[in-house]
């Protein structure tokens, strides 16, 4: 794969939390038009690197790009989903008010809806099915409604390349299924989705393309090839003994990672 | 009581020249406060609100010390510069040490208010002559504002307001989820800053009429009181500026009228007991509304059993037959006491007629309601049996209480989902209108 074709590039994507590597020289391209998941074991900098490549967090060393561009330039064509549990639902707003983010993606801070914008926020409520919903407060849903209004506030950004923080977490069947058949129509749409998941299980029947990390990368391909024995180990069985005592060597003595 | 009031109306009169200054420097002042409060609030920042409040009080001092004169606009400035610090100091303490935010907090307010006090101090025995009135800032009095000042209070107030309209959008993206205000390419940096700014502003200029140590009441309680009212921000945050407003307005006619009274604990005791009232009364949680739902339940619960008892008599007997209260005490085993409560809820219903030396018999719609909660209770029963898997013996109980809670689409659902059937798991009839 050439960078030009790739939906996601990271160089050398380092992001430091409390002087420990939070991820550490993850380096990889990904696919434009896949459901591509991100897998590692809790604490493995699976959130960290997508909020790095979505500049929530600034990496500390290295970069990344999206659509072979930096990303203020796509923005508009990037859509990010948090985690569920990240915001506090007690907060006064109704699921409409929710899904119109999204469009603030397009109108900023000061632009008024158009009809359009309306238009396109009760399309995407009705993709997740809760058109029946609009008007309840998000306090009021349960933990698959409010993964269905996260996800619809994202397709209301009409972006072209999806990342999203555990969509499958406490969620019920049925949400799960609904879920993961919008991320295939939106592929066919050709869209491309990136999905942090941690569900050994499902991975290989919902993800063409796996990222495999533990605070490192250890291997990044089609979910056929990288699905196997020796990865899976690699990722989930402990920690590199060396490098995990580097890390905690530059958290101990305070050494920087990079001088010039 | 009525010397009260009426002194509270010659206050709202407007019959001294000065109290029209007070009227309109505490309007102001605790309107805009319960505006920037709402997001103080809704950002979990209450306690940040506390160490700003607090930590103006040194600006105050030190800037009396530099001017040495009382220029409310050097006040101010002074004020906001060490509130501003303050907040700064906590979030950068925060981020960057093992300590904290609860600590860092107590840290940073206990020790400006300190020097602050510390500062105060020395000014009073410092003998200069205009340092009077300075401890007035501790609790707040409106009455020693002047026209000047109200001016000077309604043209930031102004500034304040039409700011915060324009962001209103992006402090509500950045009260829900940061991340995502982030990652949609809101200036979040630059919204926190102006917010916060215009919060230490709005301190810096309330602790006039409040005092540097109820301030942050005022900032957080008239949106914590609107919050029991509704789920919608924008009516959140006009019903938190109307609290505010009046709460201002109404506690320094109290302070005013009481000459000598500090200002601010009157006001945080009118907007404490909104809050109070709103807790009890308010529209979304209310406490009263609960207690009006189980009273609406109860009676619901005691009307549908006791037309319930008519069921099994209007199958035997003919249906004119009157039935007296002993009667139908015991056919349904019921105390005398609440059957007679359950036949006056029944009556004024025109569930049934009759009366205490008559007897009592259902009309027609009567006979209609005791059929449908007979016909709940045993759809429901049989439902529970069938995808509980429970025995026939097992299923009363459960059904005696859920019958009451069934609406008209949910007993439609279970018919279709039982496929209409005829018989309870007991073998009885389920009695429909029209079969």
């Amino acid at each position: 794969m050439e960078a030009q074709d790739s939906s996601i590039e990271t160089h050398d994507l380092t992001v430091i939390y409390n002087k420990k590597p939070a991820i550490w020289n993850i380096d990889f391209l990904l696919p434009k038009g896949k459901i591509i998941g991100i897998m590692g074991p809790n604490g493995s900098g699976k959130s960290t690197l997508l909020k790095a490549i979505m500049g929530i967090t600034e990496p500390n060393i290295g970069y990344s790009k999206i659509f072979n561009k930096p990303l203020d330039e796509v923005r508009d064509r990037v859509s990010y989903v948090p985690q569920r549990q990240s915001v506090d639902w007690d907060f006064p707003a109704s699921v409409y008010d929710v899904v119109a983010m999204g469009r603030f993606a397009k109108l900023g801070l000061l632009k008024r809806l158009t009809e359009e914008d309306k238009h396109i926020i009760k399309d995407s409520l009705e993709k997740v099915k809760m058109a029946p919903f609009a008007n309840r407060q998000i306090s009021q849903l349960s933990g698959g409604q409010q993964q269905r209004v996260f996800l619809a506030r994202a397709i209301a950004q009409r972006a072209d390349l999806y990342l999203m923080d555990e969509p499958f977490v406490g969620v019920d069947a049925s949400t799960e299924e609904a879920i993961i058949n919008l991320l295939k129509s939106l592929r066919d749409e050709g869209k491309t989705l990136v999905v942090v998941h941690h569900d050994l299980h499902t991975a290989q029947h919902y993800f063409e393309w796996l990222v495999m990390m533990n605070t490192r990368l250890v291997a990044s391909g089609p979910a056929e090839e990288v699905f196997n024995e020796q990865v899976l180990t690699d990722t989930y069985g402990g920690t590199l003994t060396t490098l995990s005592k580097v890390a905690n060597l530059l958290q101990e003595k305070s050494f920087p990672m990079r001088h010039k | 009581m009525m010397n009260f009031l009426k002194e509270i109306l010659s206050f709202l009169s407007f019959s001294e020249p000065n109290v029209k200054v007070v009227f309109w420097g505490s309007l102001v002042l605790c309107g805009i406060s319960g505006l920037v409060g709402t997001f103080t609030l809704l950002r979990k920042r209450s306690l940040i609100g506390d160490v700003i409040s607090h930590s103006v009080l040194p600006g105050i001092a030190l800037a009396f010390i530099l001017g040495k004169q009382k220029n409310l606009i050097y006040l101010i400035i002074g004020a906001t510069i060490t509130g501003w610090i303050s907040t700064y100091l906590v979030d950068y303490i925060t981020r960057n040490s093992k300590i904290k935010n609860d600590t860092a907090i107590a840290l940073i307010l206990s020790v400006f208010f300190g020097t602050g006090v510390l500062l105060l101090t020395h000014i009073q025995h410092s003998g200069n002559a205009s340092q009077s009135g300075l401890d007035q800032f501790i609790f707040g009095r409106a009455s020693a504002m002047n026209m000047t000042d109200v001016w000077l209070f309604a043209g930031a107030g102004i500034i304040i307001i039409i700011s915060t309209a324009i962001l209103f959008r992006g402090y509500t993206l950045i009260s829900f989820d940061e991340g995502y205000a982030r990652a949609i390419g809101f200036p979040v940096e630059w919204l926190k800053l102006i917010l916060s700014i215009t919060t230490v502003i709005t301190v810096a200029m309330g602790v006039q009429a409040v005092g540097v140590v109820l301030m942050s009441a005022l900032l957080i309680t008239p949106s914590a009181a609107a919050r029991f009212w509704t789920n919608n921000i924008r009516v959140l945050t006009i019903l938190a500026v109307v609290f505010s407003a009046f709460s201002g307005v109404f506690g320094s006619a109290i302070s005013y009228t009481y000459q000598g009274m500090p200002t601010g604990p009157w006001i945080v005791v009118v907007v404490s007991l909104i809050a109070f009232i709103s807790a009890l009364t308010g529209s979304k949680t209310g406490l009263l509304k609960s207690l009006l739902l189980r009273r609406s339940n109860n009676r619901k619960i005691l009307k549908e059993n006791t037309i319930k008892i008519f069921y099994p008599l209007s199958l035997q007997g003919t249906p004119e037959k009157y039935y007296s209260l002993e009667e139908l005490s015991v056919a349904s085993d019921t105390p005398v006491k609440i059957l007679s409560k359950g036949l006056s809820v029944l009556k004024n219903d025109h569930l049934i007629e009759g009366n205490s030396s008559l007897g009592f018999r259902v009309t027609a719609e009567g006979r209609r309601e005791s059929r449908a909660i007979v016909r709940k209770h045993r759809l429901w029963e049989l439902y529970i049996s069938r995808f509980m898997n429970l025995q026939p013996d097992h299923v009363h109980d459960d059904a005696e209480g859920i019958e009451h809670v069934i609406t008209p689409e949910i007993e439609k659902e279970l018919e279709e989902e039982l496929n209409f059937p005829l018989l309870d798991p007991h073998e009885k009839e389920i009695p429909y209108d029209q079969l």
